[in-house]
C-alpha cells in the first residue's frame, strides 16, 4: 500500500519531487503519517458512500490505488440529461482534504461547463474547496451542475448558447451521447 | 522312459553281448523271457501269497545270466503299474462315484455321514493292502536280483542306493497313476471327512473343557494347561486326549494310507481348509455383533485347545507310524508341516506346530479384523461399551497391518451411512467424537484418524447448524439437544477438562525432558510414523490427538466458534433472571484455557457484567430503602423496586441485541425510569438505557374463579395488562395501545388464546376481537393447558430471540459486501471474481473486515445472479439493468 501511494503522490505532484528530493530527507516520515491519515479519511468517505445509497451517484477506487477512483453519474430527472450516464475520474492529492481533488469526466459531456477534454468548471472544486466536501458531495454538486450550469463563465459556449433552447440541447446530448460499455 | 535312466551299464556292455550272441542263446533267452512274464504276471496277479515268487525268481536268474536285468526290472514295474491301475485305482475311485455330485456331502444325514467314513477308511484300506502287496513283490524283486548279482561276480552288488531308486520309482508311478484318474470331487471328499471329524473334536474338548471347568473351579487354570507350551502333562488333558486317541488315531490312518498314497499335499490341503474353515466359523460365533467383550484370548485359547491339539496329536502318531520306514513320506508338502517329529515329548512343540500357530493365530486376527472393521460403524455408534471390541481391532492391526483396509471401509460406511441428508447435525458430530475416542486407542498418532475424519469433517462444513451444534455440545451439560444422545455435551465438557489436566501434566513432563537421561531414553524409543502418515501434516508428536482441535478444525478458525458461543451466551444470559452464573463461567474459563484469553475477552465482560449487575441491583434496592418512598401511594397497582431486576450490559461488547418498540404499562415504565435515575445517581455520568423488549415477566393473573401464574415476555405481559381495565379490544386498538405493529401483535396474541385466556373473534369489518374469558368454564378444553403454565414462552419463535443469531450478523457483514460489489461494478462494468475479491480485501476493511474465502463470494455472488442483482457473463460479473 505504502509504494503505491509513493508512486502516486509523484504523480499528482509533478512538481515537486525531481527538483527537491534530495533536500528532504527528513520529509518522507511527516508524509507517512500523513499518507495514513488521508487513507483513513479515504476509506472511511468510501465507506460512507458505499452505505449512503444516494442513488445515480457511485465512486470506487482503482484496483490497486485509492488515490485514483473512477466515478459514476446519473443524468437527473427531469433534466435534459435524463438517461445518461458519465464516467469521471477522481484523483486525490496527497494532502486531500487540504486540496480538492482533480474531477474530469471520462465521457464526453455536451455541458456549459465541461470542454471537449472534460474538465470542469466548478467553483467548489477550485477555489471555494473545503475540508469537509467530500466524494459524495462532489458527485452531488456535478450531477446538480448538469441540470443547472452556470451560463455565465461557460468553457463550451455552444452549448451555453443552445442551453436556452432546452428541446434542441437534448437532441444535442442525445445526439453527442456515446455511453462506456 | 525308465529304460533310459536305468540302463546306463547295459548299453555298456551290449556291444559285446551282441558278438557273443547265437541262435541257441537267442532262443534261450526267449523262452525264459516269455516264462518270466507268464511267471511275473501269476505274482502279480496273486492272491498276495507270493505262491510264484520262486518261479519268477528262477527265471529271473537265467535272464540275469544274459545280463538282462534292467530289462526285467522295466517289465515289473510297467506290470506292477498296469496292474495297480487295474485292480487298485479304479476300484478305488469306484468307492467314490456315489459322492460325484458335491450336494450329497452336504447333508447333515449322520447315517450318510458315517457311511462315508466307512467308505473311505474301507477304501484306503483296500488300496493300501493292494499296493503294501504289490511292495512286497518288488521286494522280492530286489533279493532275487540280488542273489543274481552275489552268483555272477562280475556284477557290483546290488546297492542300496538303485534298492531305494526302484522303490521311489515304484511311489512315483503311483502316485501318478492314481493322480492322472483323480476324479474332481474327491478333494471335496477329504475336505468333508476332515470337517467332520474337526467338529466331532472340537466338540469333544468343548464337553471336555465344561467338565474340566467343574473341576477346577476355584483355581480357574484350566485353560493356561492347554495355553502355553502343549503341556501335555495337564492329567486331564491327558485324559481328553485319550478320548479322543481313537478319533484321532483313525484321522491319523486315514492321513498315513493318503500319505503313502502319495496324496500327501491333498490330504494336507484338505484338513488345513478345514480347520481354517472351522476356525473361521469359531470366530464368527464368538465375535458375533457382540462389541461388549474382547474375544481375542478365547479365539486364542480356542486354537490352543482344538485345532492344536489335533495337529498335535496327529503328528504325534504319524510319527510313530513314520518309525516303520515307510518309503513313502519322503515327498515333502510345501505347506509348512513337516514337523521334526524327534522334538516331539521333550515338552518343546516341535517346530512344524509352532509355525502351524502362526498360521492359525494370523488368520484369526484377520478374520477378527475383518468382521471388526465391516461392523466398525456399529462398533463406534457403541463407542464406549464396545471398547473390548476397538482393544481387540488393534491387536489385530497391530499384527496384520491393513490399516487402510480400515481406512478404506470405514470411510465407506460413513458416506453411505452417516453423511446424509436425513441424519442430525448433532448424531453425526456424536459419531465424528465417538470415531476420534475410538481411533485414538487404535492409532495413537492420529494418521488414519486424519483420513477418517476428513470427510465427515468436509460434510460438516456443509452444514448450517454445526456451529451451533458445536457450541451446545461444548457449553450445556446433559440438556440442550434432545434428539441425540444426552451424554454427547457431557462428553465435550470432559474433554475440556480432560485438556485442562493434561497441560498440567504436559508440563510436568516437560521438566522431566529437561533430564539428559530421560531424553535419551525418548530418543531411544522413538518410533517411525506409519508409511500412511502424509509427512506436511507434521511430526508424531505435533499430530497428538485433540478432540477440541478436531472439532474446531470443522469449522476452520477458533473466531468463528467464539462468536458462535458468544451469542449464545447472550441468550442464555439475558434470559436469566437469578445472577447465577456458576456454570457458565466455569465453561467460559475450560475455553480460555483452550481458545486463549483474548479471544474470550468479550464473553469474559459479558461474565464481569452480570456480576456487576447483580451487586448493582443490589445497591440501587438498598438506597431505596434508606431513603423510603414519600408518594406512599400502596393503590392496587402495588409495585416496588423489588420486583425488579435489571441486567446491566456493556452493548459494545455484547452481539447486537435485537430491538423492538414497546409500550408498557405506566407504573411498569414509571418503576423503570426511577430505577434509570437511582443507577444515573450511583454511576454518574452513565445512564441507563433500557431495553424493555427482552427479560421475563412473572406475572400472576386472578380471575373470579381461579388464578394462574405465567413467566412470559414483556411483550406478552404488555398485552395481557391492557385487558386489566377492558375486556375487549380489537386488535388495531390494542396494537396501538402496545405499540407494536398489528401483524406483531397477531403473532404474539396468539400465546394467550393457546392458554385459554384470550377469545378471537373475527367482525365483520375484518378486524380481530379479543376477548378477556373470565371463567374457566367457558374454556374447558384447554383448562387442562392452563394449569401449571410454568412452561416458559410456549411457541417460540423466531422473533423471540433477544441477540441477533449469528446468521443476521453474516447476513448484515454480506449486504455491506454486496453495496461494495454493486459500487465497483457500477463504476468499472464488469470484474472477474478474482478482481471482486481483491478489490474487496483492499477496500473494505470497515467493522467487520472482509476475511472471505474466494469460495465463499462466489457462493455469495451466485445468490446475487440467482436474485437477478447480478449476470455472470464469461467469467465476469456484472450489474443487472
Amino acid at each position: 500500500m505504502a509504494t503505491t501511494t509513493n508512486v502516486h503522490h509523484q504523480d499528482s505532484n509533478p512538481n515537486t519531487p525531481a527538483v527537491a528530493a534530495p533536500a528532504k530527507q527528513t520529509v518522507p516520515t511527516a508524509k507517512t503519517v500523513d499518507t495514513q491519515s488521508v487513507l483513513k479519511r479515504l476509506q472511511s468517505e468510501l465507506m460512507a458512500l458505499m452505505m449512503g445509497g444516494d442513488s445515480g451517484i457511485s465512486a470506487f477506487p482503482e484496483e490497486d490505488n485509492i488515490f485514483c477512483w473512477k466515478g459514476t453519474i446519473h443524468g437527473s430527472k427531469d433534466t435534459v440529461f435524463e438517461g445518461t450516464e458519465y464516467k469521471l475520474s477522481l484523483s486525490f492529492p496527497s494532502d486531500y482534504p487540504f486540496k480538492p481533488p482533480k474531477v474530469k469526466f471520462e465521457t464526453a459531456c455536451f455541458h456549459p461547463n465541461v470542454d471537449v477534454y472534460g474538465n470542469i468548471c466548478l467553483d467548489i472544486l477550485q477555489d471555494k474547496w473545503s475540508s469537509a466536501y467530500d466524494v459524495r458531495t462532489i458527485l452531488l454538486s456535478i450531477q446538480s451542475l448538469l441540470g443547472e450550469p452556470n451560463i455565465s463563465s461557460p468553457l463550451n459556449t455552444q452549448a451555453a448558447s443552445l442551453w436556452a433552447n432546452q428541446e434542441e440541447y437534448r437532441k444535442m446530448v442525445e445526439k453527442l451521447y456515446k455511453p462506456s460499455t | 522312459m525308465a529304460a533310459t535312466e536305468g540302463s546306463p551299464s547295459s548299453l555298456m556292455c551290449d556291444l559285446t553281448i551282441l558278438d557273443s550272441l547265437t541262435e541257441n542263446s537267442i532262443g534261450e533267452m526267449a523262452d525264459s523271457w516269455n516264462a518270466f512274464c507268464v511267471a511275473a504276471e501269476a505274482l502279480l496277479g496273486g492272491d498276495g501269497d507270493l505262491l510264484f515268487a520262486p518261479d519268477v525268481a528262477l527265471h529271473l536268474r537265467n535272464i540275469c545270466s544274459h545280463g538282462l536285468h534292467s530289462l526285467v526290472v522295466e517289465h515289473f514295474l510297467c506290470s506292477l503299474e498296469d496292474i495297480f491301475e487295474k485292480n487298485g485305482a479304479s476300484r478305488f475311485w469306484k468307492h467314490f462315484d456315489a459322492y460325484s455330485n458335491s450336494a450329497v456331502l452336504d447333508m447333515e444325514d449322520p447315517d450318510q455321514q458315517a457311511l462315508l467314513q466307512d467308505v473311505l477308511h474301507k477304501a484306503l484300506e483296500e488300496i493300501s493292502s493292494e499296493k503294501q502287496y504289490q511292495e512286497k513283490c518288488l521286494l522280492m524283486l530286489v533279493h532275487a536280483l540280488e542273489m543274481c548279482s552275489e552268483s555272477n561276480p562280475e556284477e557290483k552288488r546290488y546297492s542300496d542306493a538303485e534298492r531305494n531308486n526302484l522303490f521311489s520309482k515304484y511311489q512315483l508311478a503311483v502316485s501318478s497313476v492314481l493322480m492322472v484318474s483323480l476324479p474332481r470331487h474327491f478333494p471335496d471328499v477329504l475336505h468333508w471327512y476332515f470337517k467332520r471329524r474337526l467338529e466331532e473334536l472340537s466338540a469333544m474338548m468343548a464337553t471336555g473343557c465344561q467338565y474340566d471347568n467343574k473341576l477346577h473351579v476355584d483355581d480357574g487354570m484350566d485353560l493356561d494347561c492347554r495355553t502355553g507350551e502343549m503341556d501335555i502333562d495337564g492329567t486331564h488333558l491327558h485324559r481328553t486326549i485319550l478320548g479322543n486317541n481313537k478319533l484321532i488315531r483313525n484321522i491319523g490312518e486315514v492321513v498315513r494310507d493318503l500319505r503313502n498314497l502319495g496324496f500327501t499335499s491333498l490330504a494336507e490341503d484338505a484338513y488345513a481348509s478345514a480347520i481354517f474353515l472351522l476356525l473361521k466359523a469359531k470366530v464368527h460365533e464368538l465375535a458375533g455383533d457382540e462389541f461388549r467383550f474382547s474375544i481375542l484370548e478365547s479365539i486364542k485359547e480356542w486354537i490352543q485347545a482344538v485345532p492344536l491339539q489335533f495337529l498335535h496329536a496327529l503328528f504325534a502318531y504319524l510319527g510313530d507310524s513314520k518309525s516303520f520306514g515307510s518309503p513313502s513320506s519322503g515327498l515333502k508338502s510345501p505347506l509348512a508341516s513337516h514337523p521334526s517329529f524327534r522334538c516331539y515329548g521333550t515338552g518343546i512343540p516341535s517346530e512344524g506346530l509352532v509355525r502351524w500357530q502362526l498360521r492359525l493365530e494370523y488368520f484369526a486376527y484377520e478374520t477378527l479384523q475383518d468382521l471388526r472393521i465391516a461392523k466398525l460403524f456399529e462398533i463406534i455408534v457403541d463407542y464406549p461399551d464396545s471398547s473390548p471390541a476397538i482393544e481387540d481391532l488393534k491387536q489385530c492391526l497391530e499384527y496384520t497391518g491393513q490399516h487402510s483396509k480400515l481406512v478404506d471401509s470405514f470411510i465407506a460406511a460413513l458416506k453411505y451411512r452417516l453423511l446424509t441428508a436425513g441424519a442430525s447435525t448433532n448424531d453425526i458430530l456424536h459419531q465424528y467424537v465417538s470415531t476420534i475416542k475410538a481411533l485414538r486407542t487404535i492409532d495413537p498418532a492420529g494418521v488414519f484418524l486424519e483420513a477418517v475424519g476428513e470427510p465427515i469433517r468436509e460434510y460438516l462444513r456443509g452444514r448450517k447448524d454445526t456451529i451451533k451444534c458445536i457450541v451446545t455440545m461444548l457449553t450445556d451439560g446433559a440438556g440442550g439437544n434432545p434428539s441425540g444422545p444426552g451424554s454427547t455435551g457431557d462428553s465435550l465438557l470432559e474433554e475440556l477438562n480432560r485438556d485442562e489436566e493434561n497441560q498440567e501434566n504436559s508440563s510436568l513432563a516437560d521438566d522431566v525432558n529437561t533430564d539428559d537421561k530421560q531424553a535419551w531414553i525418548n530418543a531411544q524409543s522413538w518410533e517411525p510414523d506409519p508409511v500412511e502418515a502424509d509427512p506436511l501434516k507434521g511430526g508424531r508428536y505435533q499430530r497428538k490427538v485433540d478432540i477440541l482441535g478436531m472439532i474446531v478444525g470443522i469449522i476452520g478458525s477458533k473466531d468463528q466458534l467464539v462468536n458462535e458461543y458468544r451469542v449464545m451466551l447472550a441468550e442464555k444470559l439475558l434470559n436469566k433472571s437469578d445472577y447465577d452464573i456458576d456454570s457458565e463461567i466455569r465453561t467460559l474459563e475450560l475455553l480460555k484455557i483452550h481458545f486463549g484469553e483474548s479471544s474470550m475477552q468479550k464473553c469474559e465482560i459479558m461474565l464481569n457484567d452480570l456480576i456487576n449487575s447483580k451487586r448493582i441491583n443490589t445497591n440501587i434496592k438498598a438506597t431505596i430503602k434508606q431513603q423510603p418512598q414519600p408518594v406512599a401511594d400502596a393503590g392496587e397497582h402495588e409495585l416496588s423496586l423489588d420486583n425488579l431486576g435489571a441486567t446491566i450490559i456493556s452493548s459494545n461488547f455484547w452481539p447486537p441485541i435485537q430491538d423492538e418498540e414497546l409500550n408498557i404499562p405506566g407504573p411498569v415504565d414509571q418503576l423503570l425510569s426511577d430505577y434509570a435515575n437511582r443507577f444515573h445517581e450511583i454511576k454518574t455520568p452513565r445512564k441507563l438505557l433500557w431495553k424493555k423488549n427482552l427479560g421475563t415477566v412473572k406475572l400472576e393473573l386472578q380471575f373470579e374463579d381461579r388464578t394462574v401464574p405465567f413467566t412470559v415476555t414483556p411483550l406478552h405481559a404488555s398485552i395481557i395488562s391492557q385487558f386489566e381495565d377492558q375486556t375487549s379490544w380489537t386488535s388495531k386498538n390494542l396494537a396501538v395501545a402496545v405499540g407494536v405493529p398489528v401483524d406483531v401483535l397477531n403473532r404474539r396474541i396468539y400465546f394467550w388464546i393457546n392458554k385459554g385466556i384470550l377469545a378471537e373473534s373475527i367482525q365483520e369489518s375484518g378486524d380481530h376481537t379479543f376477548t378477556l374469558v373470565e371463567a374457566l368454564a367457558e374454556s374447558g378444553k384447554t383448562g387442562v393447558n392452563s394449569g401449571g403454565c410454568e412452561e416458559l414462552l410456549a411457541g417460540d419463535e423466531d422473533g423471540e430471540r433477544s441477540v441477533a443469531s449469528v446468521e443476521d450478523q453474516l447476513r448484515k457483514e454480506m449486504t455491506v459486501y454486496e453495496k461494495f460489489i454493486t459500487g465497483m461494478l457500477t463504476n468499472f462494468g464488469s470484474m472477474a471474481l478474482d478482481r471482486i475479491h481483491n478489490t474487496l480485501k483492499m477496500f473494505c476493511i470497515g467493522d467487520p473486515p472482509y476475511d472471505k474465502s474466494l469460495q465463499q463470494l462466489q457462493s455469495f455472488l451466485a445468490g446475487l445472479v440467482a436474485e437477478e442483482k447480478l449476470e455472470l457473463r464469461d467469467g465476469m460479473y456484472l450489474l443487472k439493468k
